[in-house]
């Protein structure tokens, strides 16, 4: 989790990717965010996120997106 | 059948009647059945591409489901190379159900322009066939593909009966203009049955009302003035020819968001709420908002089928990889989003018509955004710099006016008869503004009274008022709901003694179309 949140922050500077579980729901992430998002965390997981993958659910969140990471690394 | 003729108002009242009086389950046969009427009545024989778009998809949408359950249901063992086998099946019944429909839409919107540039460029005579254009086309095309995307995705079970499919995309009030829906928020709804409900009926004709004042009342008024000047611009001065621009922003604005008011009204009436496609744009603190803001439905449409395929697409992926690894900082990091986001607003451009103005309006947006993502990094830089206040009122004013000023800059290429027109217009406006010329009387010769203008102008006061109060999160409607009687009943009189008296409509009216029936 600490390691996914470094990621994030490295990622998108500026959010507050702890203290939220609705990032999408309540617009502080954006299509852009996502994009640059997914192409980060399938570099450093090596895992392939598909546009399938792309749901609010799997975003809302830290644990949200480390769950994602977690079932597509079988 | 245009919304803004008597013959729809008959007919909305009609279907609504019959539609609340027949039994329960035969509600969504009715709406086929109004909704191929609607569409016949003013597309005649056009109706055959909206068959030809209505079966092709519906196919395609059952053959996925098919492939998409025999992968579900393969043994272990056989997963691995069956679904790869089941993924080529389903591409190809995706991608030909996709280029049979985009390829049709090429043909009618884009083969003659393409014709004629051909024509120009290298003096090749290319055949154009005398095709007439089906009303609503990009939106029922673009509705259908959405669908056809989702069952590739395995998003939802394909729709079984070809009825109900084609009440999806045929449902009268979004016919014409949008907004573009999905099935699975849509199709529930017009396949569900509705009991009479007078909340509907009434927020629902309040929803309309709305709309015509919008059209009538403000858009066709103002339209008058802005065609006079548009049809010999080279007669005018920058400030009036501004002054025109500013008269087309305000047209366009009302006649989009006002013909999407009255489509959402007339669905609502009938117990269907039909996806927003306008949240106050004129509120937009930045380009990039003002387009999250403005034709909701086509960029949730273009984020969701064009902008995440391609931007997580290999090319892409690999143009990320290199730009991170020779560009330092957030712009090696963005590159590639940002390279497909200068694409999809580019795709946006062009979905409004086949031309050089739409091509540069699509690049200006594009090139725009795409600039600003990339050189964020320096603004931010300079933000910590200056000793401005950047969360306050004042600078919050600014970024809109800053947003208002780049729209409004784009609606020179959209609105000129030629793209060298816009230019030359640009240009005049910067070099000869001439403001004097504003007060000279001028802008009475143009079609339109000093009252035209004055009921303009205080109708635009009352639309911004109202979104303002919408923006600090009310509910006009909701608002009125809590006032005594008498509020209530001018509510209701004020906007439409306001359409009846100062709505362009009388004997002589000829209904105008909507500005975006046309794309």
């Amino acid at each position: 989790m600490e390691e996914l949140l470094k990621l994030l922050n490295e990622t998108c500077p500026g959010i507050d990717f702890a203290g939220s579980d609705a990032l999408i729901d309540d617009g502080i992430l954006d299509s852009l965010d996502i994009v640059t998002i997914v192409s980060a965390l399938m570099d450093a997981y090596d895992v392939t996120i598909s546009v399938d993958d792309l749901v609010p659910e799997n975003f809302n969140s830290v644990g949200a997106m480390l769950s994602l990471i977690e079932g597509l690394q079988g | 059948m245009s919304f803004t003729s008597l013959s729809f108002l008959i007919f909305l009242g009609a279907v609504a009647a019959a539609y609340y009086l027949v039994p329960r389950r035969w509600q969504w046969g009715l709406l086929l059945l109004a909704s191929y009427g609607f569409y016949c009545w003013g597309g005649g024989r056009t109706v055959a591409y909206l068959l030809f778009t209505t079966l092709t998809t519906y196919l395609a949408g059952l053959l996925l489901g098919k492939l998409n359950r025999r992968a579900k249901a393969l043994p272990p063992e056989e997963r691995k190379a069956g679904q790869a086998r089941l993924r080529r099946g389903k591409r190809w019944a995706a991608l030909g159900a996709c280029l049979l429909n985009f390829g049709m839409l090429y043909l009618l919107k884009y083969w003659p322009f393409t014709a004629e540039v051909v024509e120009s460029a290298a003096g090749i005579s290319l055949y154009v066939p005398d095709l007439l254009m089906p009303v609503g086309v990009s939106y029922f095309i673009f509705q259908a593909v959405g669908y056809v995307i989702d069952c590739y995705r395995g998003k939802y079970e394909p729709e079984r009966n070809v009825g109900k499919y084609a009440l999806f995309l045929s449902f009268f009030p979004q016919v014409v203009q949008g907004p573009i829906s999905r099935y699975d928020q849509l199709s529930p709804q017009l396949l569900g049955e509705h009991p009479l409900s007078w909340d509907n009926l009434k927020y629902g004709i309040q929803l309309a009302m709305w709309g015509y004042f919008k059209k009538l009342v403000i858009a066709e008024r103002v339209g008058v003035m802005v065609n006079t000047v548009f049809a010999s611009y080279w007669d005018y001065p920058g400030s009036i020819l501004a002054a025109a621009v500013l008269g087309y922003s305000i047209q366009l604005y009302c006649d989009f968001s006002g013909g999407i008011d009255i489509t959402r009204g007339a669905a609502q009436m009938l117990g269907i709420d039909l996806a927003e496609n306008f949240r106050r744009p004129l509120f937009a603190r930045s380009l990039t908002e003002f387009w999250r803001r403005w034709h909701i439905t086509l960029g949730a449409w273009m984020r969701d089928y064009l902008f995440y395929p391609l931007a997580l697409s290999k090319p892409f992926r690999r143009l990320g990889n290199f730009a991170r690894r020779h560009f330092k900082g957030t712009v090696g990091k963005i590159f590639a989003t940002s390279m497909a986001t200068f694409v999809v607003y580019f795709v946006i451009g062009i979905w409004h018509g086949a031309n050089f103005r739409y091509i540069a309006f699509g690049f200006y947006n594009g090139a725009l955004i795409t600039a600003g993502l990339l050189l964020e990094p320096f603004f931010v830089k300079l933000r910590q710099r200056l000793p401005i206040r950047w969360e306050g009122k004042g600078w919050h004013l600014v970024q809109m006016a800053r947003t208002a000023l780049i729209v409004f800059a784009g609606r020179y290429i959209t609105r000129a008869p030629r793209l060298l027109a816009a230019l030359y217009m640009l240009k005049e406006t910067v070099v000869s503004f001439h403001p004097g010329r504003l007060l000279d009387g001028t802008l009475l010769t143009l079609g339109v009274t000093g009252f035209d203008y004055a009921v303009v102008v205080l109708g635009m006061a009352v639309v911004l008022g109202v979104e303002w109060y919408q923006e600090r999160g009310g509910h006009a409607r909701q608002w009125l709901e809590r006032q005594n009687a008498f509020v209530q009943w001018l509510g209701i009189m004020v906007p439409l003694l306001a359409i009846i008296l100062l709505g362009a409509v009388g004997q002589n009216y000829v209904g105008a179309e909507f500005i975006y029936a046309q794309f």
